[in-house]
């Protein structure tokens, strides 16, 4: 009886009385069991749907505490290195350097000399550097660095740190022990008997 | 089959889906109207309720020497505070569970310890708090502290300190090329130097956190978007900060020995322009300016221009010698007193019989009344041209901050003189450095051209900025300019050869195994009232070496020295400067003997 079949009536019966058609209902056919298999199958997706997620949210939030974690451990180490590099500053400026060098007994020479390879010929002033140095870093006059305002006590640390390092830099000058002089010759000589290595290294004049 | 019922049924449907669809259009009306035309206000006036937002300061660039040592950075200290009413709190908390581990008396010792005050004080500065305000959340306890005493402090796990980051700028080197450098005020803001002019490189950009908050306050994790903070581009400069220390650690040392109120050196390499060292006595050392007095804060090699004296005599040498009305072998009468025809006298700084001086005789001795007869064989106009040319009242093409410019001739109402109207003194005097003004700069400059077989370049200062990605900015490549022919740059270095040889300070200027040529100048100062300060002078020296193959352009000058008044007084700083820069840049020594000596007189 829907509206469908109504519709494709033909209007040109003159309204026949409507049949009444009277039937038994029929009873409803008993609902089939269902089988179990199906709703094993959909249950059992929504359980591994859910699983799944879970799984992954659980893995992403396991590597969002790993990031976390990194995270933090970079700004610890980003603060320590802030930390050293804080100590560093200014202890390589020049000036810190100077004072240190020329407390060591390190002077700064007058004019270079060089040694042309080709001909083994000694250019530019061809003399010794004198003992002298041509500034005096601890003079009374210093170029101003504030950050160094408690002046690194050379005198005092240089033996500290220095100890162990100047067996194998400083092996053949003396000390500290005044460099005067008269040592200026003992160390010519020691220097003379010194490079053999260096004369292997320069080309030996060619002759025709 | 239509019946009053299908109709009915159909009537209701159709009034039905009417007043569905009108109240669904009004929904869609809305919708749209708060999802798309309003949308921007709706987010923005909900952010503004549940979210926050907070800047991410980008760091200001460094700025570093020739060979990338760093000569201004920026670094973070902290400022520790304490919390009063949270101690006091824990002092009187009864409950060992919630009372801290570490009790006041323990830790405000500790924390003693480690910003460097007596526990006491840092007792006193808790119950001074309290007993002003018993409420009080506020107590400062140290400012400026290093990252290694915040890391310590924080170590401490007290619940009570806080501490707050602050970015300053720190200069590594202090005072070497602190006046190129420059400096920032105290909120951060360019002053001077190099950090202001280039103070776009430099700039960061803040960047910004922005977040959204639950109850309470408390930040919706994941919530947060940050827009990245760019920081400053790095600016590196020509300087040779090692050099820059040595040249002011030895002209300060010169000037006291010499009683000078400061002295400057500035080193020109020949071939690029680039300025490679601009020392000053006395120096600002930019992590804090008050050590000099305010008007050392400012670089006087751009900033101060002086009547240059006798080392523009090689200037006026090279434009008599490039209009072509005299050559180094020429000579003049020369007494050592002259009255010229337009009634000017002018004297030689030292009396001497009647000389037929050469150019170059007069330029070895120095006379001023050589150079005052040689150079006005060309016209003013011409000479005013080739000033301007050497660089006379032109800045130079750094730019720096504050750079004078120096001036022609100017007259009594404080105008620039049309050259040709030049008369009196100043027709005599510009060709032997008075009555004009240059700074130690341009000195350098002019010396560079004749240097360079006579193009000059633009001085530079800045060789590059790299941005924070990466990427570089060259600066903007000098020009360059023919200004005299290269011939007539090759005699005056002869001549000047020749003064570094036969003048006055031939000895205490030699730079073993190397050829040079310099000059002197002894320059008079102004006393402001249009006449010179009496016995006191500007000295200065500049050279050329090696003159053979010129490499470097060395200017020194000292101001006011007392204890030697002449420009002999630059001597020992010039050779030990010479000496340094050719050192330095391993600059081979002369290997050709120098020509025959040019004679004096004829």
């Amino acid at each position: 009886m829907s509206l469908l079949n109504v519709r494709v009536q033909p209007r040109t019966e003159t309204r026949p009385a409507p049949a009444r058609r009277l039937r038994a209902v029929t009873a409803p056919a008993g609902l089939r069991r269902p089988k179990l298999a199906y709703a094993a199958l959909a249950v059992g997706g929504a359980l591994a749907i859910g699983a799944a997620q879970m799984i992954v949210s659980l893995a992403s939030t396991q590597d969002a505490f790993a990031l976390a974690k990194l995270n933090n451990q970079q700004h610890e180490l980003s603060l320590q290195k802030q930390a050293l590099g804080d100590e560093l500053v200014a202890l390589n400026s020049p000036q810190a350097l100077a004072t240190r060098a020329d407390a060591m007994g390190l002077v700064v020479a007058g004019a270079a000399s060089y040694l042309r390879l080709s001909d083994g010929a000694v250019l530019g002033a061809g003399d010794a550097a004198s003992w002298v140095s041509t500034v005096t870093p601890n003079g009374p006059t210093k170029v101003g660095n504030a950050l160094l305002a408690p002046p690194p006590a050379a005198s005092t640390e240089t033996p500290a740190d220095g100890a162990g390092a100047e067996g194998s830099t400083a092996d053949g000058v003396p000390a500290d022990g005044a460099p005067a002089a008269d040592s200026t010759a003992q160390d010519a000589a020691t220097q003379s008997d010194l490079p053999p290595a260096i004369t292997d290294g320069l080309p030996s004049p060619t002759t025709r | 089959m239509t019946t009053r019922a299908t109709r009915g049924t159909r009537r209701r449907t159709v009034v039905a889906l009417a007043v569905i669809l009108a109240v669904l259009s009004a929904f869609v009306f809305r919708l749209i109207d708060i999802q798309v035309v309003h949308a921007d206000d709706n987010v923005a006036a909900s952010l503004s309720k549940l979210g926050g937002s907070s800047p991410v300061p980008g760091a200001r660039g460094d700025i570093v020497d020739e060979d990338g040592t760093v000569l201004a950075s920026d670094a973070f200290v902290y400022d520790a505070q304490l919390d009063p009413k949270l101690i006091a709190d824990y002092e009187k908390q009864t409950d060992p569970k919630k009372k801290p581990k570490m009790p006041w008396s323990e830790a405000s010792e500790k924390i003693a310890a480690i910003v460097g005050m007596t526990g006491d004080d840092v007792r006193k500065l808790v119950s001074d708090a309290l007993a002003k305000n018993p409420n009080s959340q506020y107590a400062k306890l140290k400012n400026g502290l290093s990252t290694e005493k915040y890391l310590a402090l924080r170590d401490l796990g007290l619940a009570y300190i806080a501490n707050k980051a602050r970015a300053i700028r720190v200069y590594p080197n202090g005072a070497v090329a602190g006046n190129i450098v420059g400096f920032l005020n105290g909120e951060g803001k360019a002053q001077y130097g190099i950090e202001r002019m280039d103070q776009q490189c430099l700039a960061a950009t803040n960047g910004s956190i922005s977040y959204k908050r639950g109850q309470g306050g408390v930040r919706i994790p994941g919530s947060e978007r940050i827009v990245g903070a760019v920081d400053g581009g790095t600016v590196k400069l020509t300087i040779d900060s090692d050099l820059n220390w040595y040249l002011q650690q030895m002209i300060a040392e010169q000037a006291q020995r010499l009683g000078a109120k400061a002295a400057t050196a500035t080193v020109v390499e020949v071939k690029t322009g680039k300025i490679r060292a601009a020392a000053e006595y006395p120096s600002v050392d930019p992590n804090n300016v008050n050590t000099v007095a305010p008007e050392y804060w400012r670089s006087h090699i751009f900033s101060d221009a002086y009547e240059p004296g006798s080392t523009f005599k090689a200037i006026t040498a090279a434009t008599v010698i490039d209009q072509g009305k005299a050559t180094p072998l020429s000579t003049m009468t020369v007494r050592s007193r002259e009255k010229f025809p337009n009634g000017t006298v002018i004297n030689d700084a030292f009396p001497h019989p009647v000389y037929n001086y050469t150019l170059a005789g007069a330029l070895i001795d120095s006379s001023n009344v050589g150079l005052s007869k040689f150079g006005t064989t060309v016209d003013q106009t011409t000479r005013a041209d080739y000033l301007k040319r050497f660089g006379v009242s032109q800045k130079t093409a750094i730019g720096f901050p504050a750079e004078q410019s120096g001036t022609l001739p100017r007259g009594r109402d404080g105008k620039v003189l049309d050259p040709a109207k030049w008369d009196g003194a100043t027709k005599y005097t510009t060709t032997f450095g008075q009555a004009f003004t240059v700074t130690p700069a341009q000195i350098a400059g002019a010396y560079q051209a004749i240097a360079n077989d006579g193009k000059k370049i633009d001085l530079s200062l800045v060789e590059s900025c790299t941005d924070a990605d990466g990427t570089v900015h060259k600066a903007t490549a000098p020009q360059s300019e023919q200004i005299i022919k290269p011939e007539t740059a090759a005699a005056v270095r002869q001549m000047l050869e020749n003064v570094a040889v036969q003048g006055g300070n031939a000895k205490t200027t030699k730079v073993d195994g190397y050829r040079i040529g310099l000059k002197t100048g002894t320059a008079e100062k102004s006393n402001g009232q249009g006449g010179y300060k009496k016995g006191v002078f500007f000295t200065s020296m500049v050279g050329i070496a090696p003159i053979e193959d010129p490499q470097y352009v060395v200017v020194v000058t000292l101001d006011e020295p007392t204890k030697m008044r002449s420009s002999a007084a630059n001597a020992a700083a010039f050779q030990q400067a010479m000496t340094q820069v050719l050192k330095t840049y391993h600059v081979p020594p002369s290997s050709e003997p120098m020509g025959p000596l040019l004679p004096k007189f004829n």
